[in-house]
């Protein structure tokens, strides 16, 4: 049900997305409709309160209003039946928003049996869907009309996933398990294949995906936004990923599979570089030389470290290797101990591209096989 | 008049008398005892401290004039947003407004409106002054120095891991919680024990109820803030694991710790303002005040109430749903005395003699943005729509609506009512009225947008955006920069009265108050004997004097019993 004051605000042509309300993103959960519902009724008790009130003020203003010196009409100093009225009289109104509020919180809190289970890691700055069997992707995809528990967990510090679509909202707390969940009821649309093919034509050569310009997914579907809503740091605001509401399970069985695993048309330096922009490490490890929070990939492979543990390193297969699965283990000196660990989360073949993809951004790769040689 | 009426009217101050001048030099301000004095340069120190914040809150705002950012560009552009919005809100917090009132304006005018000589404690007083200045200078050190990005809330474990310097900035809190219950403290003794022969609790002004109940919540509230602080800085130094999760500590145990104290801060904020407002509708309107021991009564529930509504600031955070729901409950109490006063102002101004001074012009536009900001307090009351709301711009536009349409806004209508009486000058009205129109104007341009940018997604702290938030964020932005013209106006306004206003008579607007008693600016001693006690809002015997624009207070001419003078001096004179 979409509420009538809702309706009445649609044609606001200068907030971007037309087919919105005024107030609300598209309704895309069924959480949406009763929180928007219980948002206007709120709304509406506002105005009541608040239109009489204010114009109760401007006609004091205008009628009482006199020169300097005039006596008061009246100088009455209270009225006890009044002010207990006015007291007592909107408390019903505050029963019932919390009444309201309640109930329906206690639905959104209660995930019902037998729900779509995804794991979510967030971590600075970004995001690790869990498909089960070693799929891993920063996009949420999901099943419409299938309610879906978020089991969710933060690898550094507080976060929040956010999808304002959804109405629905959880913190995401390092040290607990929190969860959440919803029910999609609007499935995102594909686009037409001449337009997907003209968007990855112009992405070509650039770092990641534009979701923003193309409003749509590399793989071709309009999105609901992601968010991350609590302050983690430096690029809080750039936390964000999308939300894919599926038609159908297979057609999610479909996706998930396509993303399990190199594809055989893929490289191994190829896919590792997919990988490194989808699995977050390009948050921490730049590839063009800047030092973020973790060393730079760029002329890496091959090159000699000291440790902060006092030795130094040379960036071989192993070192990598090791790095992603136990990377508190060797750190290079200047850095924090402060990477998750990956083991488990990578297959021998995605480790394998990532090394892959180092040695394509680094100079020194014959190096280490002339050194194994002599 | 058919009987013969003698008025009152204490004059105009000798050089001698008055307390600005009667002793001069800069060791005769940075030593005095004189809560007046004290009381004045703390409002400079405000103020000060409100441009710095204010000044950042325009850095905020023009680096979101872009979606990807327009203010500060380059490879640390996120990094100094968040810095800014950090400094932003810790500096209006805990520099500007939490002393803005109870420090600066109570300290002025509650010895006067008890007709005491001073506070109890005048070397407390003075010493909680440079406690202020010494936490002041510290903190914003320590935040410019490392650039800290914590937000003011200081959340673990993102505060116990950053490489920003937490510890110092958190020891600059601490030091500034001790001015805070210094000032609390003094307060509450004073208006225990100092009031007049006749000043009975319900004969007290309603600034000082508020300021009374205000002193309570710090008192109680801002030792826990200590703790808190404390316990973060051992987190950080010795990990005794409270409040890291890698050390077996639980986060969201911080958040409770951290709101315990600062969600009654947030009345620490408000009820001065409340105080103010219910001084300034009644002598605007020239009306008794409507309810006065509901107004009354509402200060000291508010104050009660305020502490045990701290877990509605963590409603997504992972706490058990009948937490959840308790916490909802109980925040929607503490609406019901708040609503109280607003009918109560109303019904205040209905069938009053309105003068739409500078003053009233600010109470008025008060009544008008607190509305707007409680009753936006019940979406996020709620608790599904608060599950959509949190963290987004409708919680950032909601507590300024508080904050900033409340309590600053009653603060500059504070400071424009009392600017006569601590100056002695009185500024240009009609200047004064259209500052104040600029600001609300500015004031609403900035906020209204960010309610539709809440509920349409916009999470809170973000550096740059998506474009579909951009046209709500550039209005926005122009909001603010009309906001800081006619603040900048109601500053030359008073300025310049310094250099050029008329003499301010003793009751420019014709309060019934005590401080209106005594001559303006007030004689050093306020008093020379304890003034005589009435209703604080009987408006019945001031009098508009045309010729010289001022109010007189009337009283039948009395008999004095003994009629003779003694025949000898008495003895202790």
């Amino acid at each position: 049900m979409t509420p009538v004051l809702t309706n009445l605000m649609r044609p606001m042509p200068f907030l971007a997305d037309v087919e919105d309300s005024f107030w609300f993103p598209k309704q895309a959960s069924s959480f949406a409709s009763e929180v928007d519902w219980v948002y206007d009724f709120i709304l509406y008790i506002c105005v009541a309160f608040f239109v009489p009130m204010m114009a109760f003020m401007l006609w004091t203003m205008i009628k009482y209003t006199k020169k300097k010196g005039e006596k008061a009409e009246s100088q009455v100093t209270h009225n006890t039946p009044l002010e207990l009225a006015w007291s007592i009289g909107p408390s019903v109104l505050l029963v019932w928003m919390f009444v309201q509020g309640s109930i329906s919180y206690l639905d959104m809190r209660t995930p019902p049996e037998g729900s779509y289970d995804v794991g979510v890691t967030a971590f600075k700055w970004g995001w690790t869907m869990d498909y089960g069997a070693g799929t891993f992707h920063p996009e949420l995809h999901i099943v419409k009309d299938e309610p879906t528990k978020l089991s969710m967990r933060s690898t550094d510090v507080i976060h929040s996933l956010y999808i304002p679509a959804f109405r629905a909202k959880k913190d995401i707390v390092p040290g607990r398990y929190n969860y959440m969940w919803f029910k999609p009821t609007v499935a995102s649309e594909k686009v037409s294949d001449e337009e997907l093919a003209k968007a990855k034509k112009q992405s070509e050569g650039s770092d990641g995906w534009d979701y923003d310009k193309y409003q749509f997914t590399p793989d071709g579907y309009t999105f609901f936004d992601l968010y991350c809503a609590e302050y983690c740091g430096t690029n809080h605001s750039q936390m964000q990923t999308v939300v894919v509401v599926h038609e159908t399970q297979e057609e999610l069985q479909a996706w998930i599979k396509a993303n399990s695993s190199r594809p055989e048309d893929q490289t191994p330096a190829e896919w590792g570089q997919l990988l490194y922009n989808r699995r977050g490490c390009s948050g921490c490890h730049s590839n063009d030389g800047s030092k973020l929070v973790g060393p730079s990939f760029k002329e890496l492979y091959g090159s000699t470290h000291a440790l902060a543990a006092g030795s130094d390193i040379t960036v071989t297969d192993n070192y990598i290797r090791e790095s992603i699965i136990d990377p508190k283990a060797k750190v290079v000196a200047g850095y924090q101990p402060v990477m998750p660990s990956y083991k488990g989360q990578l297959s021998d073949d995605d480790i394998a591209s990532i090394i892959a993809y180092l040695q394509s951004l680094s100079s020194n790769v014959a190096e280490p096989a002339a050194a194994a040689a002599e | 008049m058919s009987t013969s009426t003698i008025s009152r009217d204490p004059g105009y101050p000798t050089d001698r008398e008055n307390y600005l001048t009667n002793s001069s030099g800069i060791l005769s301000w940075m030593f005095t005892l004189d809560h007046k004095r004290i009381g004045l340069m703390y409002l400079i120190g405000v103020m000060t401290a409100f441009a710095v914040g204010g000044l950042l809150a325009l850095g905020i705002r023009l680096h979101l004039l872009d979606p990807e950012g327009w203010m500060f560009t380059g490879a640390e552009a996120n990094n100094i947003y968040n810095q800014v919005f950090t400094l932003h809100g810790a500096i209006m917090v805990f520099l500007f407004i939490i002393p803005s009132v109870p420090a600066a304006l109570g300290n002025f005018l509650v010895p006067v409106m008890l007709g005491a000589k001073d506070v109890a404690f005048p070397r407390l007083n003075l010493s909680s002054f440079y406690l202020w200045c010494f936490g002041a200078i510290f903190f914003v050190s320590a935040l410019f120095s490392s650039g800290l990005d914590t937000g003011w809330t200081f959340y673990t474990p993102y505060s116990t891991t950053t490489d920003t310097s937490v510890i110092l900035a958190t020891l600059g809190a601490f030091i500034l919680g001790f001015s805070s219950i210094f000032t609390g403290l003094n307060f509450i003794v004073t208006i225990n024990t100092m009031r007049p022969p006749g000043m009975t609790w319900f004969k007290m002004p309603l600034f000082l109820w508020a300021t009374y109940a205000t002193s309570i919540i710090q008192v109680l509230a801002t030792p826990v803030l200590g703790i808190t602080l404390l316990l973060l800085i051992a987190e950080r130094t010795m990990h005794v694991g409270i409040f890291d999760p890698e050390f077996n500590g639980d986060p969201v145990t911080y958040q409770h710790f951290f709101w315990f104290y600062s969600h009654p801060a947030v009345y620490i904020m408000i009820l001065p303002a409340f105080g103010i407002i219910s001084e300034l509708i009644s002598v605007h309107s020239h009306k008794h005040i409507f309810g006065y021991r509901f107004i009354a009564y509402s200060s000291i529930a508010i104050a009660l109430l305020g502490f045990l509504v701290w877990g509605h600031h963590m409603f997504t955070s992972g706490m058990s749903s009948l937490t959840t729901i308790i916490f909802s409950a109980l925040t929607f109490t503490v609406s019901v005395p708040s609503a109280i006063k607003v009918f109560n102002w109303l019904a205040t101004m209905y069938k009053g003699s309105i003068s739409l001074t500078t003053p009233m012009c600010y109470a008025i536009s008060f009544i008008f943005l607190f509305t707007i900001g409680g009753l936006t307090g019940l979406f996020l009351g709620t608790l599904a729509t608060d599950l959509h709301l949190h963290d987004t711009y409708f919680v950032v536009a909601h507590f300024h609506y508080v904050m900033v349409g409340g309590t600053l806004i009653a603060f500059l209508g504070g400071v424009f009512h009392w600017w006569p009486k601590m100056v002695g000058k009185m500024y240009n009205e009609s200047h004064g009225r259209i500052a104040s129109l600029l600001v609300f104007l500015g004031f609403n341009g900035t906020f209204l947008p960010q309610f539709v940018l809440g509920s349409r997604g916009m999470p809170r702290r973000y550096a740059t955006y998506d474009p579909e938030f951009a046209f709500l964020h550039q209005m926005s932005t122009y909001g603010a920069l009309l906001l800081g013209c006619g603040l900048l106006y109601a500053f030359i306004v008073l300025m310049l009265s310094l250099a050029k206003g008329r003499r301010a008579p003793a009751n420019p607007w014709g309060g019934a108050t005590l401080e209106w008693a005594c001559t303006s600016p007030p004689p050093y001693y306020n008093f020379e004997r304890p003034p005589v006690v009435g209703d604080p809002y009987d408006f019945h015997n001031i009098e508009w004097d045309a010729k010289e624009e001022k109010y007189i207070s009337t009283e039948p001419e009395r008999k004095l019993v003994p009629e003779e003078t003694p025949g000898q001096v008495p003895a202790h004179h």
